[in-house]
């Protein structure tokens, strides 16, 4: 039996997408539900990325389906839908976090790394010179509110400020690239890039801190 | 060998400062860095131990949290209550 092409599968693949799309904007039950089950799982593992809990993740792939069906008569039909879909629930997730973190988020922003005046590395230190290593442990109990509990990876992922939370997200955990981060947070290329860096100095210096073992092991496996 | 080396990255042409190389640290672990510019960051590892363990700990970090959220991602079965009440939140909105 002779194998389609590629890309005959791809123009069969995308006839499909625009049927479903117009039935939907007819306001199909049966379309509403072919969407939901063909496309949940995919979104569904979007959100998990973002979030620890099952509860959390089925909470942000019931959110961004409600804008998917509010939204859905503006698709434009030359978009790919699985894109379209992917953006909200990134969308959602990030709106999520963003309601979840409190306000008083560290104040590590301040560090950075130090040099002498050969441009030799010296310490990770704020603004006043005080090194972080003398610091960080008490500022991450103070922080995070956790006097006794070692943090999780993803705790102190998410503790992060908000923008360096959202661009380790999408950067590293969902693995998007420059351009589609900067996009979906509204920022230039050159930030995500400048922010990505601080953050995982940020979170190096952290891990190095914290047993890594320990945090490893507390990891939470749903 | 702190006297060599900095003796190296303030006389010799080219050698890269800690600083520079922290400057060069995010394009080198994108893949990013031209074959010159990856010659002088390895260049500077080589005889900087702090900028080794720097390096070493930056990509360790990127790979352990990398892979505590990849751990966590194996369950992808939606409830079958969860589609109903998605299907449903179309109807009551």
């Amino acid at each position: 039996m002779l194998k389609k092409k590629p890309s005959a599968i791809l123009n069969q693949d995308k006839n499909k997408e625009n049927e479903l799309i117009e039935r939907l904007i007819e306001n199909k039950d049966l379309a509403y539900e072919t969407l939901v089950r063909q496309y949940s799982v995919r979104m569904y593992t979007t959100a998990r990325r973002f979030f620890y809990t099952d509860d959390d993740a089925q909470e942000c792939l019931q959110k961004a389906f409600i804008q998917v069906f509010k939204n859905i008569s503006s698709f434009k039909k030359n978009s790919q839908l699985s894109t379209w879909l992917h953006r909200i629930t990134v969308n959602e997730a990030l709106m999520m976090l963003r309601q979840k973190k409190r306000q008083n988020t560290t104040s590590l922003e301040v560090f950075s790394q130090r040099y002498n005046e050969y441009g030799e590395r010296t310490v990770f230190a704020d603004e006043l010179g005080n090194n972080l290593e003398d610091t960080l442990s008490n500022n991450i109990e103070v922080l995070f509110e956790k006097s006794e509990a070692k943090l999780s990876l993803s705790e102190i992922i998410y503790q992060l400020p908000e923008k360096y939370c959202n661009v380790i997200l999408l950067r590293d955990i969902q693995e998007m690239n420059t351009k589609e981060t900067a996009e979906i947070l509204a920022v230039s290329e050159a930030s995500v890039k400048t922010q990505l860096h601080r953050a995982r100095l940020l979170l190096r210096a952290i891990l190095e801190q914290e047993d890594r073992a320990s945090i490893e092991s507390n990891w939470k496996v749903n | 060998m702190l006297m060599i080396k900095r003796l190296m990255t303030q006389h010799m042409p080219g050698m890269l400062t800690c600083e520079e190389v922290d400057g060069f640290l995010y394009d080198f672990h994108e893949g990013n860095l031209s074959y010159l510019e990856k010659f002088t960051f390895k260049l500077h590892l080589s005889m900087c131990r702090e900028c080794r363990d720097y390096v070493e700990g930056y990509v360790n970090a990127i790979r352990i949290y990398q892979a505590g959220f990849i751990k966590t991602n194996q369950s992808t079965k939606i409830p079958e209550d969860l589609m109903q009440a998605i299907l449903k939140s179309r109807t009551s909105k």
